[in-house]
């Protein structure tokens, strides 16, 4: 018998672990920031030292708090999209009990300090491998339930998923592969500058599909519902998801400026990376501009002033990247404070605004409620946000840039002008000011907690949306 | 044929391969292919279900 209802089963799951995740990740991130300020905060316990937590927070936010929010989406975006049933159920359950095992198991050996020592792919082993059974399973269910669509057409945002799931399965597998000594031990398969252009060919795309292109696909979505009209340019979507994907695939080598990698490998990454800007925010006008006609909700929604927010960070920090990756400025910003501030304009800006604003809209929509508990609430979570992240990349810039140019001054003899010491004293402040901007982002999380605690409690669990049954072929 | 000439003739390619994705988003044949397929968001009931299970 065909299904007539939606799973959203697994999307509710996913969707609250979202919220809890993006809480743990953050308070991570709070207690990095702390220790950089207090390096004694905690008694130099080993599992609570900086080098281990600084991944465990990394991993936490990125996979934990941006998969499971993009879990949620994908599955609720296909189904609704194609108006059928998700395929192969069990996998999907499987799906979300696998990838909560994998964040689990992240959790203690972090902090163990196992680690493969590649950035956002410390992961050891065996845990890789459960990684790529998960994914597996997602692109089983994603691609199935695309296959079995009752709509003519895939919609824009299922493109940017489906591009997403396969290329995470090719860099995870590419990037991963090593040679296994002990249970908890493994070398990687290459060696030296190979060994870093796989790395930032993988570490790179994880921004470029993981954090852009599948967040890309939420906002296709949610920003048309929240704004109650179509996509501005439906066919400028077309072109902006092959040109973005394709360019994205090349923009790695910028991570290796001035290093051993080959001179013309990384002007090509600098010329591929300044090339993104033009699909970048071809996405980003498309986005903005389906509220033409519509700017007034801005005024009162704060789900909608989430996700436009969101939009406006993505341009900024899809600016600040491609500047970045010119050599002369990467010579500057490069290893400073600068790089954590722009990551953060997008972690934070982007793709944790867009999350908070889609799950907003979701979490009422999978409890039987018109809202969530408290629309003021949602208000106070967007100003925290906007505040917290405004404070902590102006404080990144000015600490970056000025760590930046007080590395490279040099006296007449030719001896540099400033210890390290000293560069990290004139950081104090600055590093206060992050703080203080994390801990704001941070309580808006706990609010957001509160309101989906409240929310839920007075929703009633939603297993059965109808699928509309007239077909639109 | 050495680096330089492959350089040019891939250049060459992706850019004949970009103009082809441009003319075929923005040929008039499918206009109303894309029109349909940027509604179907809405080509559904939006009101959050009211059909809950369990309290």
């Amino acid at each position: 018998m065909e299904a007539t209802t939606y799973n959203y089963k697994v999307v509710r799951q996913f969707a609250i672990m979202t919220v809890v995740w993006g809480i743990v990740g953050m308070l991570v991130g709070v207690t990095l920031a702390t220790q950089l300020i207090w390096p004694e905060l905690t008694y130099g316990i080993e599992w609570l030292s900086y080098g281990r937590l600084r991944p465990l927070h990394t991993n936490a936010v990125i996979f934990a708090f941006g998969g499971s929010g993009l879990f949620a989406v994908s599955y609720y975006i296909v189904q609704r999209t194609c108006q059928v049933r998700l395929w192969a159920e069990k996998l999907a359950a499987f799906t979300f009990w696998g990838w909560m095992a994998v964040i689990v198991l992240a959790a203690v050996t972090l902090p163990m300090g196992y680690t493969s020592t590649k950035e956002y792919a410390e992961l050891e082993w065996p845990i890789d491998i459960l990684i790529t059974l998960v994914w597996v399973a997602y692109a089983l269910v994603f691609f199935g339930t695309i296959a079995k669509r009752k709509t003519k057409h895939i919609y824009v945002s299922n493109w940017f998923f489906g591009a997403y799931i396969l290329t995470i399965a090719i860099l995870h597998i590419v990037n991963n592969l090593e040679l296994p000594v002990t249970l908890t031990k493994s070398y990687s398969l290459y060696a030296g500058v190979q060994d870093a252009m796989v790395q930032w060919w993988y570490g790179h795309n994880a921004v470029g599909f993981f954090l852009t292109t599948a967040f890309l696909g939420m906002m296709y979505y949610f920003i048309p519902k929240q704004a109650g009209r179509p996509i501005y340019s439906y066919r400028l979507s077309v072109v902006h998801f092959w040109s973005l994907n394709f360019i994205y695939m090349w923009a790695g080598p910028h991570h290796l400026q001035y290093t051993a990698l080959p001179d013309w490998a990384q002007s090509l990454g600098m010329v591929f990376s300044l090339m993104l800007l033009a699909p970048s925010w071809g996405g980003m006008m498309n986005g903005i501009m389906t509220l033409s006609g519509a700017w007034h909700k801005l005024r009162t929604d704060p789900i909608l002033k989430f996700l436009v927010t969101a939009l406006s960070f993505y341009g900024m920090s899809t600016f600040e990247g491609p500047m970045m990756a010119i050599k002369t400025v990467n010579a500057l910003s490069h290893y400073t404070e600068w790089t954590v501030g722009h990551v953060h304009s997008g972690a934070l800006g982007w793709v944790a605004m867009i999350t908070i604003g889609s799950m907003y809209y979701l979490i009422p929509r999978l409890y039987g409620r018109e809202s969530m508990y408290s629309t003021k609430m949602i208000e106070w979570h967007f100003w925290l946000s906007t505040i917290g992240v405004v404070l902590y990349i102006a404080s990144m810039w000015i600490a970056g840039v000025a760590q930046g140019l007080m590395w490279r001054a040099a006296n007449a003899d030719g001896t540099l002008t400033y210890s390290f010491a000293q560069v990290l004293n004139t950081m104090y402040p600055f590093y206060g000011i992050r703080l203080l901007g994390g801990v704001l982002f941070f309580s808006g999380m706990l609010m957001m907690a509160w309101n989906v605690w409240k929310t839920v409690r007075i929703g009633r669990v939603v297993n059965d949306a109808a699928i509309p049954q007239a077909v639109h072929a | 044929m050495d680096s330089g000439t492959i350089s040019g003739i891939v250049t060459v390619v992706f850019i004949l391969v970009f103009i082809g994705i441009v003319w075929w988003a923005y040929s008039k044949g499918n206009k109303k292919r894309f029109e349909d397929a940027g509604k179907l968001p809405f080509s559904e009931d939006d009101a959050p279900t009211k059909q809950g299970d369990k309290q």
